[in-house]
C-alpha cells in the first residue's frame, strides 16, 4: 500500500498496527514490529505531541546541528529514533469525528496497541470492547504502568518509578553510597515494549489457529519483574535481601572496571577461575602474582580484593581499553571495553564489521548514521530503517487512501483540526486543552 | 476445551547462562513444550559453597515448565539422537558459541532441508559473525559495551553496572519476541528462518541508548555521567527529580517537566510556594533549586514509602516506593492482581515465583511446573518422542548417551 513501511519480507509482512504511544514502552513495542515488516501507523494529534518543544530556542542540542528549524517537530532526534519505518497520522481522539475515523482504521488492522495512562482509551470510546464491535478478531493490548487492573491501576508510572517498585533501583549504585545518589534508570520501559513485541506475536499466532483475537494486559512492572526473579527467589531462598553489589561479583574476583590511558576511559574485566586467574597474571606479564597466596585461589581473591584491583589498574593505566580488552581475550578472560554512547560505539570494529549503523534520510532532519537492527534473520533481506514520519505526514495515504476518506472529508476533517500537520500551541504541553486548563503557556518551557 | 496459548508449538532448547534460558522460558511459560537438553554430567563447581544460593535460585527461576533430556554430545549416538530431536520441534533456541550447532550436526542448513519451517534461535553475546564472535562474556563486561555503563554513576567515579543481570534478560526477551514474530510469520508464510541475536546489539538499541546516541549522530552531543539531580533533560524540574530519602526508606520520581510544578506544591501541601516570588518560572525554580530541594526532602522525611506514594498518586505525579525484593511480593497491587505464583520444587521447597509478563484474555494457561530435575523427560522424550524402544534406552543409558533423572 504505502511506502516506507520497513522491509515487505519480514515475517510480520501482512500485519497492520495502530500505535497510540508515547515515550519508550508503546514506541519501541511499535518499532520492533515494524523492524519485522509489520506495518505500523503511528497515530498522533495536533493538539497534543511528544516531539519535543514546539519552538525550541536556536543553539538547542538534539537538533540536527542544533538548529530547530522551521517545523523542530519533525526534527528531534529523540522522536525520530524510537519512531523508525513508521507511517504517521493525525487524529483528534477527543472528538467522534476523530474517534470514528480511528474505527474505520481498526476495521482494517491486526493490532491495537497503547501505552497510554488506564482509562483513555475508554475516554475516547476505544475501549476493547468497542474496538472488539468494530472488529472482532482485534488483538488489543493496552499497557499502563501497573496493569489493567489492581489497586495501582490509575496510578501514573514511568520507567525509574517501576524501576523502584520492583526493586531494580535498591540494587543498584555504589555501594559505598546512599541510594539517593543514584541515576535515573528507565529499563523497564523497554522491557515493556520488547514483551508487548513478545504477546503481540504470541496473539497473532494464536489467531492463525483459534480466528479469535485477544486483550493483552501488560503491566509494566509485572513484564519487568522475571529479570528480576533470581533475585526474588534467592531473596526467598536465604532469607535476606540481595545486597548492593556496584560492578562486584560474589563469585568471582577480579571483577570491575578498571581506568585506562585516557580522561574518562575504563575497561571491564571478569575473572571466573583459578585457571584463568594465572592466564590474567601472564597476559599482565607478572607471572609472579600467580603465586602469590594472597590471590590464588577464589576465596583468597575475594578477601583481597581492594588491593587486587589497584593492582590490576597499575596494569590497566598503562594501556588503552582496547589494548587491554585484547590482551585478555586472547586468553579467553571476559573483558570489553566501557564504550560511550557517542562516538566509540561508532568507532567500535566489531559493531561496524556487523553493519549495525545505518544511513538513514530524513526529509525534513537530513541523513545520519543511526543504530541498526538488533537481530539478522539468514532468509530475510537485512532490516533497513526508514526514516520516522513527520506530523501527519501520511494522513493522505491512510486516511484517503486505504480508507478511502474523500477529499472534501479531509477538507472538512482539517478545518476542524481532527487532522493536521502543524501542531497547536500548548500541544507540547502536556496537550492544548491541560495546557487553557492549567493557564501554561508554551513560553514556560 | 480451550487450547493453551502455545501447545502446538515444541522448541529444543540448548542453552546456556541467562539470555538462551530466558527465551526459552517465556515460549515454556506460555505453553510451549520445550525440551532442554543438558549433559549427563553436570559441570563441577570448584567452589560449591561460594555463591551457592544465586546459582540455585537462577537455575530455579529460568527453567520452569521444561522437560529436562540429557544427552552426550561428545558421543556420535548422542548427535544422532539429538538431529531426530531437533527435526520433530518447530522451534530451535540456542545459545552455543557460533558455529557449534553446525559442529553437532544441528546447522541451520541441514535442519531446514527438511524443515524449511523450522525457526532457529542463536543468542549469543556478540553474534554468529564479526571479530567478537568468540569472545568470552560475563554481564559486566558485555554491559560495558553497550553504551549503557558509560553514562550510569557519578562523573568522578567509576562507571557502573545496573544491578542483576539486565542485559542477558533484556536481551533474551527481545530474541523471544523475534522468535515469536517469526513463528506468526510461519503461519502466514510457512517459512521459517535462522534469527542472529546479539545480547551486545540488542541492549545497544535499547532505547535508552538510542536515544543519547542519536543526539550524537545529530548534534555530535556526547552524554556523560552527572551528578543527580542537575539534569535539565527529561523531568526538568530537578529538585524533584530521582531517588530521595523519606521517613522509612526511599522513594523516586519523575514529574514530566515544568507544567507539574503545581502538582508538586500540592502534593507536599504547600500549595502557597506558587505564589512565591523564589519559585515563578521554571528559571527561577532552577536558580533557588537548592532551597527547593530542603522544603522537598523536609517533607518527604515526615512520611513513609506508601504515604509518599499515596500523595504522588493524587497530585498526579508519577512517583512510587523503592522496594527491596521480596517486598514487591508482599505488595497489595502485585497480591491482588495474584502476580507472584507459589511453586514447589521436589529438592528446594516451596517458593514463591514471578508470574507471567502479561495475561490473554482468550487462551488460558496451564497451571506452571518447577525446573525439572536433570533428565527427569529422558525416558519419556526419548521413547514417546522419538519412538525409541526400552531395549535401546537401557543400551543408550549403559553407554552414557543419556542419563533418566
Amino acid at each position: 500500500m504505502v511506502n516506507g513501511s520497513g522491509t515487505q519480507t519480514g515475517p510480520l509482512s501482512g500485519i497492520r498496527a495502530l500505535e497510540l504511544a508515547e515515550i519508550w514502552a508503546g514506541p519501541f513495542c511499535g518499532s520492533l514490529l515494524a523492524d519485522m515488516g509489520a506495518e505500523v501507523i503511528k497515530v498522533e494529534a495536533i493538539q497534543r505531541i511528544a516531539r519535543g518543544s514546539i519552538r525550541p530556542s536556536p543553539g538547542t542540542s538534539g537538533y540536527p546541528d542544533s538548529e530547530p528549524g522551521e517545523r523542530p517537530w519533525n526534527r528531534h532526534a529523540n522522536f525520530n529514533v524510537l519512531s523508525r519505518s513508521k507511517l504517521g497520522i493525525t487524529l483528534d481522539l477527543t472528538t467522534s469525528d476523530g474517534a470514528d475515523t480511528f474505527k474505520e482504521l481498526v476495521n482494517v488492522s491486526d493490532v491495537v496497541f497503547t501505552n497510554y495512562a488506564f482509562g483513555v482509551m475508554d475516554k475516547f470510546g476505544l475501549g476493547y470492547e468497542e474496538l472488539r464491535k468494530v472488529k472482532p478478531d482485534i488483538i488489543a493490548l493496552f499497557t499502563p504502568g501497573y496493569g489493567n487492573t489492581g489497586p495501582y491501576r490509575t496510578f501514573r508510572s514511568m520507567g525509574m518509578v517501576i524501576d523502584a517498585i520492583t526493586g531494580h533501583t535498591a540494587l543498584r549504585g555504589y555501594p559505598d553510597m546512599e541510594i539517593s545518589r543514584n541515576s535515573l534508570v528507565h529499563h523497564p520501559d523497554a522491557v515493556a515494549g520488547a514483551t508487548a513485541v513478545f504477546s503481540i506475536c504470541l496473539a497473532i499466532h494464536n489467531r492463525a489457529r483459534t480466528g479469535k483475537g485477544q486483550f493483552i494486559d501488560l503491566s509494566q512492572a509485572e513484564a519487568f519483574m522475571p529479570h528480576l526473579g533470581e533475585v526474588y527467589l534467592e531473596h526467598s531462598l536465604v532469607g535476606t535481601p540481595r545486597s548492593r553489589r556496584g560492578n562486584r561479583h560474589p563469585g568471582m574476583a577480579p571483577h570491575g572496571t578498571y581506568p585506562c590511558v585516557g580522561d574518562d576511559e575504563w575497561v571491564a574485566v571478569s575473572v571466573k577461575s583459578d585457571e584463568q586467574w594465572r592466564d590474567m597474571c601472564q597476559a599482565m606479564e607478572m607471572p609472579q602474582l600467580a603465586h602469590n597466596p594472597n590471590f590464588e585461589t577464589l576465596p583468597a581473591r575475594l578477601q583481597n580484593q581492594d588491593e587486587l584491583d589497584l593492582i590490576i589498574s597499575r596494569w590497566t593505566r598503562q594501556l588503552s581499553k582496547y589494548q587491554v580488552a585484547n590482551r585478555l581475550q586472547e586468553h579467553g578472560i571476559a573483558a570489553g571495553p566501557v564504550l560511550d554512547c557517542g562516538g566509540d560505539t561508532y568507532d567500535d570494529p566489531h559493531l561496524q564489521d556487523r553493519g549495525y549503523f545505518q544511513a538513514v534520510d530524513h526529509p525534513d532532519a537530513g541523513v545520519h548514521l543511526l543504530s541498526g537492527p538488533i537481530w539478522r534473520m539468514h532468509n530475510r533481506s537485512e532490516v533497513r530503517h526508514e526514516p520516522a514520519p513527520g506530523l501527519g505526514q501520511h494522513n493522505e495515504d491512510v486516511l484517503g487512501d486505504l480508507i478511502g476518506l474523500s477529499h472534501s472529508r479531509m477538507a472538512e476533517l482539517e478545518a476542524t483540526r481532527v487532522i493536521g500537520t502543524i501542531p497547536l500551541d500548548g500541544a507540547d504541553m502536556g496537550g492544548v486543552r491541560r495546557a487553557r486548563e492549567r493557564g501554561l503557556s508554551s513560553s514556560d518551557s | 476445551m480451550p487450547q493453551v496459548a502455545l501447545d502446538s508449538v515444541r522448541v529444543l532448547e540448548l542453552t546456556n547462562e541467562i539470555a538462551g534460558p530466558y527465551c526459552a522460558k517465556m515460549l515454556a511459560d506460555f505453553g510451549a513444550e520445550v525440551i532442554r537438553v543438558d549433559p549427563p554430567a553436570p559441570v563441577a563447581q570448584p567452589y560449591p559453597d561460594i555463591n551457592d544460593a544465586e546459582r540455585k535460585a537462577r537455575q530455579l527461576h529460568l527453567n520452569t515448565n521444561r522437560k529436562s533430556v540429557t544427552l552426550d554430545l561428545e558421543l556420535e549416538r548422542g548427535r544422532d539422537v539429538l538431529l531426530d530431536l531437533a527435526l520433530r520441534c518447530d522451534v530451535i533456541v540456542e545459545s552455543m558459541r557460533p558455529g557449534m550447532a553446525e559442529i553437532l550436526g544441528i546447522g541451520y542448513e541441514t535442519l531446514s532441508r527438511s524443515r524449511p519451517d523450522i525457526v532457529m534461535t542463536s543468542v549469543t553475546p556478540f553474534g554468529q559473525d564479526g571479530p567478537y564472535n568468540q569472545w568470552s562474556y560475563t554481564e559486566l563486561t558485555l554491559f560495558a559495551m553497550t553504551g549503557a555503563m558509560h553514562r550510569e554513576g557519578l562523573p568522578n567515579r567509576y562507571p557502573l553496572k545496573y544491578g542483576g543481570e539486565i542485559a542477558q534478560y533484556f536481551a533474551g526477551t527481545t530474541a523471544a519476541a523475534v522468535t515469536m514474530g517469526t513463528l506468526a510469520g510461519v503461519t502466514l508464510t510457512g517459512i521459517g528462518d535462522w534469527i542472529d541475536i546479539s545480547i551486545l546489539e540488542a541492549m545497544a538499541g535499547h532505547p535508552h541508548q538510542i536515544g543519547r546516541r542519536a543526539p550524537f549522530a545529530y548534534s555530535g552531543e556526547n552524554d556523560l555521567r552527572i551528578e543527580p539531580r542537575t539534569s535539565a533533560a527529561g523531568g526538568r524540574e530537578p529538585y524533584a527529580v530521582g531517588t530521595f530519602r523519606c521517613k522509612d526508606g526511599y522513594v523516586s520520581f519523575l514529574p514530566l517537566g515544568p507544567r507539574m510544578w503545581p502538582n508538586i506544591a500540592q502534593m507536599i501541601g504547600q500549595p502557597e510556594l506558587r505564589e512565591d516570588p523564589r519559585f515563578i518560572t521554571t528559571q527561577d525554580r532552577s536558580d533557588n533549586r537548592l532551597e527547593l530541594e530542603r522544603i522537598f526532602q523536609e517533607w518527604l522525611e515526615q512520611h513513609t514509602r506508601m504515604e509518599v506514594f499515596d500523595a504522588a498518586h493524587k497530585a498526579g505525579i508519577p512517583g512510587g516506593p523503592v522496594l527491596e525484593a521480596l517486598e514487591a511480593a508482599d505488595n497489595e497491587h502485585f497480591k491482588e492482581r495474584d502476580y507472584f505464583q507459589s511453586i514447589e520444587h521436589p529438592d528446594h521447597g516451596m517458593h514463591s515465583y514471578t508470574g507471567l509478563p502479561f495475561r490473554l484474555s482468550d487462551a488460558p494457561i496451564s497451571s506452571p511446573s518447577s525446573a525439572p530435575l536433570l533428565g527427569q523427560h529422558s525416558r519419556e522424550v526419548l521413547t514417546g518422542l522419538l519412538d525409541i524402544s526400552d531395549d535401546e534406552l537401557a543400551l543408550l543409558v549403559k553407554g552414557g548417551v543419556t542419563s533418566c533423572g
